[in-house]
């Protein structure tokens, strides 16, 4: 069985060899011990609450606990931006217009901002290759949603996660190749390095302070503003299944999307419900013909040790019943609370 | 001989033979007769003007043959560039950008738009026929509009720039426009020349033009390389320019990129080399045996008696009076006894 947990202090050998296996582009997990543990120790510290919460990184890996494997990790980083600053161009608009003779020149813009600064990141996503089949990726990408609905107070209103930008197949950046490098003077994957090792605001000094005209980039820049890479494409779309949207922040470098949400408007938060662990008991006539049960995520509610499953099973009157495997992985017992939340959002929500 | 003077009424019609010289994206003199004759009136409203603080006063002069009396160029200098409004260029910015944690620093192009040369007195209009390129009377044309500032200084600003045309291809079309102008006014470079007239004072420049700097590195190769190159027209002007003491790597033309030359009157070898000497008539043949003449500019009068010519007579350092030949004197308009100012060619 998967399950997605709190990371604890000794997954950190399992952590550097997963980090061995992701290509550029993931600027936030790089193969570096010092660093790992560095995160580590902050991700722990978070979930035991002896830090600030705009100072907490809750880190998640998901186990699969037949084989005490790492297959993946996630995380939610309390507020972003507020040690260093934390940049994205923001599309905007300038018109240009002369009554006189008759132009109306419409001009979108690049304007250098620090305006998501203190928002919370869904960051570091990252599933193993072996496990990328089923609902494992929903499983690992949707069990932070399930966490902020549980401990919203833990968190701003604000939500964003950067998304990796548009690289062609050599990897080569066309926003990159047409704006930064003209700044920069290094190739992108360098200025990607520097950014993981936590020097984004250094380069970012060298950038132009002015915003810029998108109309001045090459066409192949101008094209990619707000494109994802291919291979995160799928990891948008549960996002904005989630309720996170693209709405006009870009990255300083490869000019991927922000996308971003108000937490209050979350599916998860919306949607989830508590309900005890228990037998649901046999469905009462007048739910004889309920359908099959839809995959559901299932949480504990413990802080400190939260661990997240996906279930076959469906809450029936604020009961849901768990197998004892389920129940194990989950840490809990009858009697004790779950939030549920189900995978998939309704298409028909009011049916 | 040839002199410099005025324009009077009576050039119109040489004027407008010199107008209908074919030359895409070069404007030197208005196309109709009615805006010649306009300028023409304008220029001797100019000269007749009692100046206290330059302002609108545009002042056009004429080389003329007098051989034959045929008209052989022209030249114009306008008192305070922008007035009724704003003189927009670009100004060539260098932006250093500095990261002293990544210990990187390299500096960047950028082109900003700007109103400074506003009140700078503007040289313009030049244009010499192909029989006088490249003579000592296309130089004296060129000088004799700081000749004029010399002696009437009132009229005129302590600074002064010329914008000379930029690169365009054979149909008119400019590199740095495609790249720049054309995405703010949708329109090709000859049409928005035709719009605004060929002005850098309007309104719609501030409407439609990029307030921000404008990261040279992001504009296409040929616009860049169009910058600060100027019209093969343009290189006698160029030429006579810098050797006077003006320089080109400041500003830049808003819509073709051409250089815009600019400088103080005291970087300016009109202004620093002028001498004031009396005019006396010269003796026929004293000169002979002695030390070989030198070429002059010289020229007199602050209004619309302005006259300019060249002429050759000893070294001028040592005297206090510039003996000259009794017709030079009538062509400049003067007796003997007046004063004049001398300028080596």
């Amino acid at each position: 069985m998967l399950v997605v947990r709190a990371i604890q202090a000794d997954d950190l050998d399992a952590l550097y060899v997963m980090a061995t296996q992701v290509g550029s582009g993931m600027t936030t997990l790089k193969p570096d011990m010092k660093m790992m543990g560095d995160r580590l120790a902050i991700a722990v510290a978070s979930f035991a609450e002896t830090i600030a919460p705009e100072k907490r990184d809750y880190m998640f890996v998901m186990e699969d606990t037949d084989t005490g494997r790492l297959a993946g990790v996630c995380a939610i980083k309390g507020a972003v931006g507020l040690n260093e600053p934390f940049y994205n161009y923001r599309i905007g608009t300038l018109v240009h217009s002369s009554r006189e003779i008759d132009v109306f020149t419409r001009m979108e813009t690049l304007y250098l901002s620090n305006d998501l600064t203190g928002s919370t990141e869904l960051c570091s996503l990252f599933l193993h290759p072996d496990y990328r089949s089923a609902n494992n990726g929903k499983l690992l990408s949707k069990s932070r949603f399930l966490f902020i609905a549980q401990f919203p107070h833990l968190f701003t209103e604000k939500l964003i996660a950067e998304m990796r930008g548009y690289q062609e197949e050599n990897g080569r950046s066309p926003f990159y190749e047409g704006l930064g490098r003209h700044f920069f003077k290094m190739d992108f994957d360098h200025v990607d390095a520097l950014t993981a090792v936590g020097k984004k605001s250094f380069i970012a000094e060298l950038m132009p302070r002015q915003p810029l005209y998108v109309a001045y980039l090459p066409d192949d820049a101008q094209e990619v503003i707000g494109k994802v890479h291919t291979s995160t494409a799928p990891a948008r779309r549960l996002l904005e299944q989630e309720g996170l949207y693209f709405e006009g922040y870009v990255d300083i470098f490869d000019a991927g999307p922000v996308l971003q949400a108000r937490v209050s408007e979350l599916r998860a938060m919306r949607d989830s419900v508590l309900a005890q662990v228990g037998n649901a008991a046999a469905p009462d006539a007048a739910c004889a013909t309920l359908p099959d049960p839809e995959p559901l995520l299932v949480s504990n509610t413990t802080l400190h040790d939260f661990r997240m499953i996906l279930s076959q099973t469906a809450p029936v009157n604020g009961a849901v019943a768990l197998s004892a495997a389920e129940q194990d992985a989950l840490r809990c017992a009858d009697g004790d609370a779950v939030r549920t939340l189900s995978l998939n959002s309704r298409k028909n929500p009011h049916v | 001989m040839y002199v410099v003077r005025p324009v009077e009424l009576a050039d119109i019609d040489a004027l407008e033979a010199l107008a209908a010289v074919p030359m895409p994206g070069v404007h030197t003199l208005p196309k109709t007769r009615e805006k010649i004759l306009a300028m023409i009136e304008g220029s001797i409203a100019s000269f007749a003007a009692q100046v206290d603080i330059a302002s609108e006063e545009s002042y056009l002069l004429v080389l003329e043959n007098l051989a034959d009396g045929a008209i052989a160029g022209t030249a114009a200098i306008f008192a305070a560039a922008g007035s009724n409004g704003t003189y927009f260029s670009f100004r060539n910015d260098v932006i250093q950008q500095v990261s002293r944690d990544l210990n990187i620093s390299h500096s960047v192009h950028a082109l900003t738009l700007c109103s400074e040369l506003t009140g700078y007195s503007q040289l313009s209009s030049f244009y010499v026929g192909e029989r006088e390129q490249g003579t000592a009377e296309a130089a004296l044309l060129s000088r004799a509009r700081l000749m004029f500032a010399v002696l009437a200084p009132h009229r005129f600003s302590d600074r002064f720039f010329v914008p000379l045309a930029g690169v365009t291809d054979t149909d008119g079309g400019s590199p740095f426009w495609d790249a720049l102008g054309r995405k703010f006014f949708q329109m090709d470079f000859l049409d928005a020349e035709r719009v605004i007239g060929g002005a850098r004072n309007r309104t719609l420049i501030v409407e439609l033009m990029p307030h921000y700097p404008v990261y040279v590195p992001l504009l296409p190769g040929d616009a860049q390389a169009a910058m600060g190159q100027i019209h093969p027209s343009g290189e006698l002007a160029f030429n006579l320019l810098t050797a006077e003491g003006f320089e080109a790597d400041d500003y830049i033309d808003i819509f073709d990129g051409g250089p815009i030359l600019q400088a103080h009157k005291n970087s300016l070898r009109t202004f620093t080399g002028a001498l004031q000497r009396r005019a006396t008539v010269a003796p026929e043949l004293r000169d002979r045996g002695r030390e070989p003449p030198v070429r002059y500019a010289i020229s007199s009068g602050a209004e619309h008696n302005f006259r300019a010519v060249i002429a050759d007579c000893a070294a001028l350092e040592a005297q206090v009076t510039v003996a000259l030949p009794a017709e030079v004197l009538d062509t400049l308009n003067i007796a003997d006894g007046d004063t004049v100012i001398c300028v080596r060619i």
